[in-house]
């Protein structure tokens, strides 16, 4: 279809270029706020990965490699980048991607996009600093009256108050779109994901607000400390739906990768759409089951929130786990590729890091993490579970294996789109996801067995050295948590590998302007 | 130059794929997945019971 290849929109002379590849327009502010949020969003994933390698040789018992005080501060210091800077960063590139490339409109406010890239910057780099000063070891979840540095709570809110800027920027991209006329019919379904991303970012933002606002005003002996159970019941409402608006954004990545990779389209618009309301309707509520041993909440409201309620959100996930390999498989069976059962799987471009990336998320994701989700968040089972290794055994293959790997996936594509750089070392970008994604495979599953023999987490030593009474786990655990320790070795090489590919190539890969990208 | 093919996918990816779709492949792929759930589903409550005796 050439009619792309003519940008249509709303853009006034100069704003705009015509993707040499695409042929969609992509708006020259926003692009430098895609590559302003990305650049942020993979060092924050570098500080994330260098915690993570520190973590998973302390966690290995055969190595235990930091100090007790040193594993608490590199604990918030992995969790904070990993589950907020990295994935928000990256999620802020995307919306205004979907926001005005995928509409064909202009970027609502450059001022805005600043602003909120400013105070982002800012909020990571102070949170980051703190921690690292030592005088913020209270991991991500800071459970008051566990109490950190004001500048610890300061960075966070400043960093949230930019990403509530950066959707507001991005809802008026939508609103410009709409305004304009600048698509045809429904907006595609990858913005209404982004969409729906962008709603659940809201929600969790204000729940942020709530809870670190009057937090810091604590910390600076302003006021008293606020109730322990009031504290974690917000504090789970940004907590667990920052991780959703990830969901979100990883679902929205698959479309889009799906679409990229294989010529994949979906194949009922509205059924898509109607798991995407479902989980800003019930995602919320869902965050209960971070709360199923809480004293403080009765049986009868986790019971509803998390064996009932919950279900809804997790039935979007299973709609969009089944759509999605379901598109593919329709895309590569018009292709030819219909021998079999699985002829269409087989012959699949996984040389391709972009769909091997995507196609191992959603197997990692739905496989590994929805199944022990849907059994832990149960509130009869969470009691064998709560606060064991089993926990990030499960969202590590969420998360990590699900979100984080889809977003490597879509790097692939940004950076020879939107930087017009090429990745070198091909062989290796194709090797990659590979390398990455068995290593968090092991990584959750070592977690989740030996967190099934009782291991804690969030526990720098499983032996209680010098304890008076013997007490440790016996050696079916420590072949787990060995297992977890080699994974989390191959996943770092993998994470270390993807960093240095993406910045060899944003900084010194072949320019491919007024070319289509090579194609891989 | 634009990629037509790549073109022809964004563009394509609005639409719904039109009339009867084959997808055994992934038919049996999400039996496999609620097979799997169902396993560990079990062997949880089976742990459960185990050290939570209901008299």
């Amino acid at each position: 279809m050439t009619s792309l290849a003519l940008p249509v929109g709303n853009f006034r002379t100069g704003e705009a270029r015509t993707c040499d590849t695409t042929g969609l327009p992509v708006c020259l502010h926003a692009q430098r706020f895609i590559k302003l949020n990305a650049v942020c969003a993979v060092v924050a994933l570098l500080v994330g990965a260098i915690g993570a390698i520190l973590l998973g040789l302390t966690r290995w018992p055969a190595v235990h490699l930091l100090p007790a005080d040193w594993y608490y501060r590199v604990l918030t210091l992995h969790g904070i980048n990993m589950l907020i800077f990295w994935i928000i960063f990256l999620e802020i590139a995307i919306l205004y991607f979907a926001g005005t490339t995928l509409l064909k409109t202009r970027l609502a406010s450059t001022k805005l996009a600043w602003t909120s890239f400013l105070l982002m910057a800012v909020g990571a780099v102070l949170t980051n600093i703190t921690i690292l000063q030592g005088t913020a070891d209270v991991m991500m979840t800071s459970y008051a009256p566990l109490q950190a540095h004001s500048n610890f709570y300061l960075g966070m809110i400043l960093f949230a108050v930019g990403a509530l800027l950066g959707v507001g920027n991005f809802f008026a991209c939508v609103w410009i779109a709409r305004r304009d006329k600048t698509y045809q019919g429904s907006m595609p379904l990858v913005a209404f994901g982004a969409l729906a991303a962008a709603i659940i970012a809201v929600v969790a933002i204000l729940h942020g607000a709530i809870a670190l606002v009057p937090t810091w005003l604590w910390s600076l002996g302003l006021m008293d400390a606020p109730d322990a159970g009031w504290y974690r019941l917000l504090w789970w409402g940004i907590g667990h739906q920052s991780q959703q608006i990830n969901v979100c954004a990883m679902v929205s990545t698959w479309y889009l990768l799906a679409t990229l990779t294989v010529g994949a389209k979906p194949l009922n618009q509205l059924v898509c759409r109607s798991a995407f309301v479902l989980y800003v309707l019930f995602i919320n509520i869902a965050s209960a089951h971070h709360l199923l041993v809480d004293p403080g909440v009765s049986a009868g409201w986790k019971i509803w929130n998390t064996s009932y309620a919950m279900y809804l959100a997790v039935l979007a996930s299973m709609i969009h786990g089944f759509t999605v390999p379901a598109a593919v498989e329709v895309a590569q069976r018009k292709k030819g590729h219909d021998r079999g059962l699985f002829g269409w799987l087989v012959k699949a471009p996984w040389a391709n890091p972009g769909f091997s990336a995507f196609f191992l998320s959603l197997i990692i994701f739905g496989f590994i993490g929805g199944i022990t989700g849907v059994t832990l968040g149960t509130q009869q089972i969470n009691i064998i579970a709560h606060n064991t290794l089993r926990i990030p055994g499960h969202f590590h293959a969420t998360v990590v294996g699900g979100t984080s790997l889809a977003f490597m996936g879509l790097c692939y594509y940004v950076v020879p789109l939107i930087f017009r750089r090429e990745y070198a070392a091909r062989a290796l970008c194709r090797l990659q996801p590979y390398l990455f994604g068995i290593g968090i495979v092991l990584v959750s599953i070592g977690m989740s067995f030996a967190g099934s023999y009782g291991v804690p987490r969030r526990h720098w030593d499983v032996e209680f050295s010098g304890a008076p009474f013997a007490k440790g786990f016996d050696s079916g655990a420590h072949v787990m948590l060995g297992l977890m320790g080699i994974g989390a070795v191959l996943a770092f090489v993998g994470l270390l590998t993807f960093i240095l590919l993406t910045v060899h190539a944003v900084f010194l890969g072949k320019r491919n302007e007024g070319r289509a990208m090579t194609a891989w | 130059m634009s990629d037509p093919k790549l073109v022809d996918r964004l563009e394509r990816e609005r639409d719904t794929e039109p009339g009867d779709h084959k997808m055994p492949g992934t038919v049996v792929l999400t039996a496999l997945l609620l097979l799997c759930f169902v396993v560990y589903y079990f062997a949880n409550w089976k742990a459960l019971a185990d050290v939570w005796h209901v008299r």
